[in-house]
């Protein structure tokens, strides 16, 4: 089983659309997929997913997000102070 | 009872049971894992455990799905019969739950040490990770057991931590991690954040059935997921320190270690959770992985999450309703069972037998109140002592001619709930209703209930007579 995507570099991360895409990893068996990561959104793909996980163009509206909107998530839990040295 | 020494030797059981079905065609990550154990779920209450062994771009992989996924499973799992109803399962859990604590036999190496991977380590290709749906921000780790101990109380084994959390593989060797506040690695995790360290962490996939139930259950802060381990299989758990010092199970497949990052967080999610909806993204905290160690041929073992039933909903199952019902009877011995099976205990039936009139309320109320209904309990359904409450039609019967809208449904507006809750009006608030499913008795004199129905006599002597010859008749 292969793929004709496996060997295309992608440019755009399908689901925020920054352009700081990783290769994170190649599968055991030589030449069927590769896992690309998005260092904005931290979204990863693997190229033989159905297109709608892989192609920017058809990624559902729903899972969309925008890079500008990242630092507004919610923090859970949030960060502990340092206690202070006595 | 039965102590399963590894993942291996339980799904040999299931496979002799006929609950496990080996797929030997080649399958690709994605979509047609999740997709089968999706499936799995839609085809009958009994289905069996599915095993890979032939996948496209890891042909040396195995990956296991649906392990729990049935009464059946859950009760091979806790070594009874595997057609034990789910009210002897109850009834059975609840019994070792109160024989905590048992105890731990310590062992110097283990089957996990055999291979091991110390430097360069990519999580992407030494897992055969894939997405469990659509939306999914990226490949989880969903059903492996994570270990902390509390840096300020580094030599007490009883606030070690087991616990089962989403983790989310984001990086070659960088994982997300959710914690909410109330579970007991985030107690962990403030300390160290306080003390300004890393909290060495250690990741067990691939377990024998027992501790991935006790890891997904609300246990108390300083009760041993081991130690309780140990009673409901009947003899010590067998573990190994890692050189950090964390106690793993003998018998897990991989092992990952690790440091959860003081003070860092990052974007998480989405990832399609057990009310059957998407999380939705947050700042969640972040695991790094120096060093993973696995067996030869290691199994890897996920669990499907999706709209309800699937296997998740038996992970949390009898481990929900235990600890409700054994808080519930402290206060009220009168509680018979409790049936918390659904959707995490979002709805959570209760059957009591009936002090006087308007008792069923307080019940209900009590509910709320537990450490479990907190955050989850939001409907409340209590009923006689003579209703199953794992039975629907009668629970069903009794909610049809036993309430009176009238006076019998309480709300109580604006309690927090779990986030995840997706009717919550704003996020983490909610109405909450209790349904009094009893009969009416003095002085509550509302009604008109004259003689119920009983059976014929001896027909129990006929149901043993006949549950006999109906096996006989499809064996």
């Amino acid at each position: 089983m292969t793929t004709a995507n496996a060997d295309i570099d992608p440019t755009a991360c399908p689901r925020c659309r920054s352009g700081t895409i990783q290769l994170l990893g190649k599968s055991p068996d030589a030449g069927i997929w590769t896992v690309f990561g998005c260092s904005t959104c931290f979204y990863a793909w693997r190229s033989t997913e159905p297109e709608e996980n892989v192609n920017p163009e058809k990624y559902p509206l729903a899972f969309r997000l925008r890079p500008e909107d990242l630092a507004n998530l919610r923090v859970v839990p949030t960060v502990q102070p340092r206690r202070s040295s006595s | 009872m039965h102590a399963y020494k590894d993942l291996r030797e339980f799904l040999s059981v299931l496979g002799q049971q006929r609950q496990l079905l080996r797929i030997h065609d080649q399958v690709r990550l994605e979509p047609d894992l999740a997709a089968a154990a999706c499936a799995l779920t839609q085809i009958g209450a009994d289905s069996p455990a599915i095993y890979f062994d032939r996948i496209a771009g890891c042909s040396s992989a195995r990956v296991a799905l649906n392990v729990h996924g049935s009464w059946s499973n859950h009760a091979l799992a806790l070594g009874m019969a595997k057609d034990a109803g789910m009210r002897d399962q109850f009834f059975e859990f609840v019994r070792r739950f109160q024989q905590y604590p048992g105890s731990l036999e310590h062992v110097a190496s283990a089957p996990w040490q055999e291979m091991v991977i110390d430097k360069d380590v990519n999580l992407f290709e030494l897992l055969p990770l894939f997405r469990l749906n659509r939306g999914d921000g990226g490949y989880f780790i969903d059903k492996a057991c994570t270990i902390s101990r509390d840096l300020d109380d580094w030599d007490n084994d009883n606030v070690e931590n087991v616990g089962i959390y989403r983790l989310q593989v984001k990086g070659r060797n960088r994982l997300g991690i959710q914690t909410v506040p109330q579970h007991d690695i985030a107690i962990h995790m403030a300390h160290a954040e306080e003390r300004g360290e890393d909290l060495p962490v250690a990741i067990a996939l691939g377990n024998e059935p027992i501790i991935t139930l006790m890891g997904a259950t609300p246990l108390l802060y300083d009760q041993l997921e081991y130690k309780m381990a140990a009673v409901m299989q009947g003899e010590p758990y067998r573990v190994v320190k890692t050189a950090k010092g964390l106690d793993v199970p003998w018998g897990s497949e991989y092992v990952l270690e690790g440091r959860l990052l003081a003070g860092q967080r990052e974007t998480e999610g989405p990832f399609g959770e057990f009310p059957g909806y998407y999380s939705g993204c947050h700042k969640y905290p972040v695991i790094e992985i120096d060093r993973v160690s696995h067996r030869k041929d290691p199994i890897y073992d996920a669990v499907y999450v999706g709209r309800p039933w699937t296997e998740l909903d038996y992970l949390q199952a009898m481990t929900t309703s235990a600890p409700i019902f054994l808080q519930l009877k402290t206060t009220f011995p009168e509680i018979v069972a409790v049936n918390a099976l659904y959707t995490h205990g979002l709805v959570v039936v209760v059957s009591t037998k009936i002090r006087y009139g308007g008792f069923a309320k307080y019940v209900g109320l009590r509910v709320l109140t537990t450490t479990h209904g907190l955050g989850y309990a939001k409907i409340v359904i209590v009923v006689d002592a003579d209703v199953d409450p794992f039975d629907l039609n009668q629970v069903m019967w009794a909610m049809s001619v036993k309430v009176n809208p009238a006076g019998d449904i309480v709300t109580i507006p604006n309690l927090a709930e779990n986030l995840l809750d997706p009717a919550c009006t704003p996020g983490g608030i909610v109405t909450k209703m209790i349904i009094d499913a009893t009969t009416p008795v003095v002085p509550d004199a509302r009604g008109d209930y004259g003689m119920e129905l009983d059976k014929p006599q001896s027909t129990e002597a006929w149901r043993t007579k006949l549950s006999a010859l109906v096996k006989e008749m499809r064996t």
